[in-house]
């Protein structure tokens, strides 16, 4: 079913336009590639300290807070380079299996960020205020790493299997 | 010609040929190198928006600089290590691309904008770091986010060339 989307996708006017301009794919890559460097380099200053790497400068509360819109915009503009890179090659991505690991993972990744922001809004200590929410805070903090790698190699890994 | 000689001679050494005629070992490398650059860019970006005013602009610049700045030279060395093996296994095909070529040259652009930052920019830090930087610092900032996004495409062009 997905495979005769994707043969009725190529087909269309829209797909063949982007197929037939050799400068589109790399151009919308190119973009896509640094929203990844915002996005992943937000989660990272996020992520290190939580995991409690990095202790000095601004609260948590701030690092989140200020991190929140940059994660977001950068995921909306990675859906839309990426939802036009699959209209210019539907097989390379919908078929492949390294794809939905990374879609997977990608989910997996704004679902941390999420609740990690809801619980900050409430209350700017919840991940600090006791030991056991420093464990959480330090657990999700080194899932956040994994996977913002995972989807790297991912991502990657869709040009070679 | 005797660079293209030591080119050649180069990517027959074994642990070149051995990533040109392995299946997996030039993905990973390539791999390593996409998710070290991924840092590279984000912590320049972060110091760069700050020059230009965009972001974080209640903190000191050098504070910004100071937090941000050791990860982006420890990724930039884990970016070099990759690409510099990746180059080694087709070091004739990529000295001859022309993408890579550009990539190369705003490379070494980008390192002479940020030396010249760090000599010129910084001489009266104090006078502005926790206010607006003069107009030079925030052109040193624009020329690197410029640079930086031409690496990315131009990294990006060398796989759609060769």
């Amino acid at each position: 079913m997905i495979k005769e989307f994707c043969d009725w996708l190529s087909g269309t006017n829209v797909s063949v336009a982007f197929q037939s301009a050799n400068w589109f794919v790399p151009t919308v890559q190119t973009v896509h590639i640094i929203s990844i460097a915002i996005l992943l380099t937000s989660v990272y200053v996020v992520s290190f300290r939580l995991i409690g790497l990095t202790r000095r400068g601004q609260p948590l509360a701030t690092l989140v807070a200020k991190s929140t819109p940059w994660v977001w915009i950068t995921l909306c503009v990675l859906l839309g380079t990426g939802i036009l890179l699959t209209i210019t090659e539907p097989a390379r991505e919908l078929l492949n299996w390294a794809f939905r690991v990374k879609m997977l993972m990608v989910m997996a990744l704004a679902g941390i960020l999420l609740v990690v922001q809801v619980r900050l809004r409430r209350s700017p200590e919840y991940w600090t205020e006791s030991r056991t929410r420093r464990l959480a805070a330090r657990a999700i903090g080194i899932a956040a790493v994994i996977i913002g790698a995972g989807i790297v190699t991912a991502g990657r890994w869709i040009a070679y299997v | 010609m005797a660079l293209e000689q030591a080119l050649t001679r180069l990517q027959d050494l074994p642990l070149p040929t051995q990533i040109r005629e392995s299946d997996w070992m030039f993905p990973t490398i390539e791999t390593v190198h996409v998710f070290a650059l991924v840092l590279v860019v984000g912590t320049i970006m972060t110091v760069d928006l700050r020059l230009l005013g965009f972001a974080n602009k209640e903190r000191p610049f050098s504070q910004v600089a100071s937090e941000m700045l050791p990860w982006t030279w420890a990724a930039f060395a884990v970016a070099a290590l990759a690409g510099m093996l990746m180059f080694s296994s087709k070091a004739l095909t990529y000295y001859s691309n022309i993408p890579f070529r550009l990539k190369m040259a705003c490379l070494l652009l980008a390192g002479i904008n940020m030396a010249m930052f760090h000599w010129l920019g910084t001489r009266h830090l104090e006078a502005w770091d926790r206010g607006r930087p003069p107009r030079a610092a925030k052109l040193a900032g624009g020329a690197s986010l410029l640079l930086w996004a031409t690496i990315v495409a131009a990294g990006r062009w060398i796989g759609f060339t060769t």
